[in-house]
């Protein structure tokens, strides 16, 4: 009650409602995106209230993920990459003249997907945090393994099995870089102290997730004009269809599930809990043609990926997702180290930001029912007025945090390098893990072998360890699976 | 030159890193060789095998390569870096706010902006926005000039 009563004072609720109507607006713009908003606003909270600045990431976060919904259904323009599978079916509705059919189904799924997330995480967080307190070094390294694990299943059309895992490895590379722990001698700094304390991960992560997409869209020869026609008449009220519920249900829990499993995002939570409806459609025939049914299953999905990506980010320290990533940067800073201590030492900070989600979700619901019409629009601001703000901000928020030049360098680097390796098909995501949990992996690790006495027995020991084994198993077979499925379709083909 | 180039040099790229950070464990100190030297292997021997096995596929397949396109307009594209590398360069002495008063307009007409309007509104609303947010509203102390 306590910790409730500190989200309902004025500075907070303001700041809620700044971050998340903030979200909803880089969720509308097209090549913007949550991690790109979360990771440009991390260093600005340094100097903030732990709680006000994490509240304010929070709301960025839920607004961000419903807000790529508003363009998807009226301009069929995805503000976000999870917002793809709302457009299939938004758009068609928006076509034929039920744009505020689509844009009020839409705003109460992903209410609803959020709403239970955060609920899940609330109630299931603690719970885990607790077990978290078994673990040993061994444990610690094998929890690293699980992270990177989700590596395997970021694979898609765009990026291979190999290359995919060549990314956690380099991202795993960079983060060697610095202090060693063990000896506390200097690694592959070449003599820069800017580099003694290692690659910091935040100007990786705005490089990578800000800057690149800057440099994408002012490397873009002709920007293709947006069709705003279904924009005009979506304004009107209009009734939701009835028998929605069990779709949004179901992209809830859906989206809460995937979220929780690390390495797998909003995009295919969205994707799955689609799917999972068109399956259990009576209307399966208007599936792709604009069915509401999709629209709530979609946003659901994507929205319920927001608590459980936090499930295992804030009680094990593994990101569920690159946004939990950034928001776990955020904690890092703060102080506030990912774990048991998160919801004991710290727990006037945590909870508060976790039900600050609820009044977030609260927030981006009415200012969809109200307003989403109106942010449309967003969507047609020029490349030519978003690069430069964007980059500002990009250039000021690597500064910012350690007052370094040579983290916006960096930032530049890591976005060029970025832009080569994922022309190339690489996955950006798998190398911003390996950067996270690489130094996570190797203190578990070192301690772990010094513990072992050099044997590397020590990682199969414990029942936890066991168990950990069978997760990371379970972890890696469907997805290798599916895989060498395809490898077989393709080699038949070639015959 | 051809994406698939590109990638069998990165590739390539990959497994001399790993070779090289392999062979520069040999120099870690003390109780590192027992800890640290065995991780950075470990890690160099993935990076190197996958990266060779990678390298091998793409030589076996042996595709016709497509030139490989990181932009496609490269002015634009090599003039928001300058941009940026300029903007970093400047920091140290002039702060945020100046450099921010000329990369901005800069990027936008480089970018096809031509109206006077937007470029100074764009310029003068980021600039007001971060000084009201950040600094009255925040308290975040934002760099200034140092002459």
């Amino acid at each position: 009650m306590e910790y409730l009563s500190e989200v309902f004072t004025l500075p907070a609720i303001l700041t809620i409602i700044l971050g998340t109507f903030a979200g909803v607006v880089v969720g509308g713009m097209p090549g913007l995106t949550a991690t790109m908003a979360v990771g440009l606003l991390v260093p600005f909270t340094y100097t903030m209230d732990p709680t006000l600045g994490l509240m304010l990431l929070g709301g960025i976060y839920c607004g961000a993920m419903y807000g790529g919904s508003i363009p998807a259904i009226l301009l069929n323009t995805p503000g976000t990459p999870a917002a793809v599978a709302t457009a299939i079916e938004g758009y068609p509705m928006a076509r034929r003249g039920e744009g505020s059919v689509a844009l009020k189904t839409s705003v109460i799924a992903s209410f609803m997907g959020g709403t239970f997330s955060v609920a899940v995480l609330l109630m299931f967080a603690p719970l885990l945090a607790r077990q978290a307190l078994e673990f040993g070094p061994a444990e610690t390294f094998l929890l690293a393994l699980m992270g990177l694990a989700g590596i395997v299943s970021i694979v898609d059309e765009n990026t291979s099995l190999l290359k995919a895992l060549l990314s956690g490895f380099l991202g795993m590379i960079i983060a060697v870089v610095g202090t060693d722990n063990m000896s506390g001698g200097l690694r592959y700094t070449f003599g820069l102290t800017d580099l003694i304390d290692g690659i910091n991960f935040m100007p990786a992560l705005i490089g990578l997730f800000s800057m690149l997409q800057m440099l994408e869209l002012a490397g873009q020869r002709e920007h293709a004009p947006i069709d705003t026609s279904a924009i005009n008449g979506s304004q009107k009220r209009a009734k939701l269809p009835k028998g929605l519920g069990k779709y949004m249900a179901l992209g809830s829990g859906t989206g809460t599930v995937i979220g929780i499993l690390p390495g797998e995002g909003a995009t295919i939570a969205a994707f799955i809990s689609y799917n999972f409806a068109k399956q259990i459609s009576k209307t399966k025939h208007m599936f792709g043609k604009g069915n509401p049914e999709g629209v709530a299953a979609a946003e659901a999905g994507n929205n319920g990926c927001v608590g459980g990506s936090l499930v295992p980010t804030l009680t094990l320290g593994i990101p569920g997702n690159s946004v939990a990533a950034a928001l776990m940067g955020a904690f890092i800073i703060h102080g506030m180290i990912p774990g048991p201590e998160l919801f004991t030492v710290h727990a006037d900070r945590t909870y508060p930001f976790i039900l600050s989600m609820f009044v977030a979700n609260f927030t981006f619901l009415i200012i969809g029912l109200a307003f989403a019409p109106y942010l449309a629009r967003i969507a047609l601001i020029p490349p030519s007025v978003m690069v430069p703000i964007v980059s500002a901000f990009a250039v000021l928020g690597c500064y910012a945090l350690n007052q370094s030049v040579f983290d916006i360098y960096l930032m530049i680097a890591f976005a060029t390098f970025g832009l080569l390796l994922k022309k190339l098909g690489y996955s950006l995501e798998g190398l911003i893990l390996g950067l996270i949990l690489g130094p996570i992996a190797e203190n578990g690790f070192s301690q772990g072998m010094i513990i072992g006495k050099g044997s590397p027995t020590i990682f199969f020991h414990s029942e936890i360890a066991k168990v950990m084994w069978v997760i990371i198993i379970a972890l890696l077979v469907p997805p290798l699976l599916s895989i060498a499925r395809k490898w077989r379709a393709n080699l038949r083909a070639a015959q | 030159m051809s994406r698939t180039t590109v990638d069998r040099i990165v590739l390539a790229g990959f497994v001399v890193l790993a070779v090289l950070l392999y062979i520069s464990t040999a120099s870690y100190p003390g109780i590192a060789q027992k800890t640290s030297a065995k991780y950075v292997r470990f890690l160099s021997v993935c990076l190197g095998g996958l990266g060779a096995v990678q390298l091998g596929l793409s030589l076996w397949k042996e595709r016709r390569g497509v030139p490989l396109a990181l932009t496609e307009h490269v002015g634009r594209f090599i003039g928001l870096i300058a941009g940026l590398i300029a903007f970093a360069v400047a920091f140290n002495t002039l702060g945020f706010f100046i450099p921010a008063a000329v990369f901005i307009p800069v990027i936008s007409v480089m970018l096809g902006q031509r109206s006077p309007i937007v470029i100074a509104g764009t310029t003068l609303g980021l600039l007001v926005a971060v000084y009201l947010i950040f600094v009255v509203v925040l308290g975040i102390r934002l760099p200034g000039p140092h002459f």
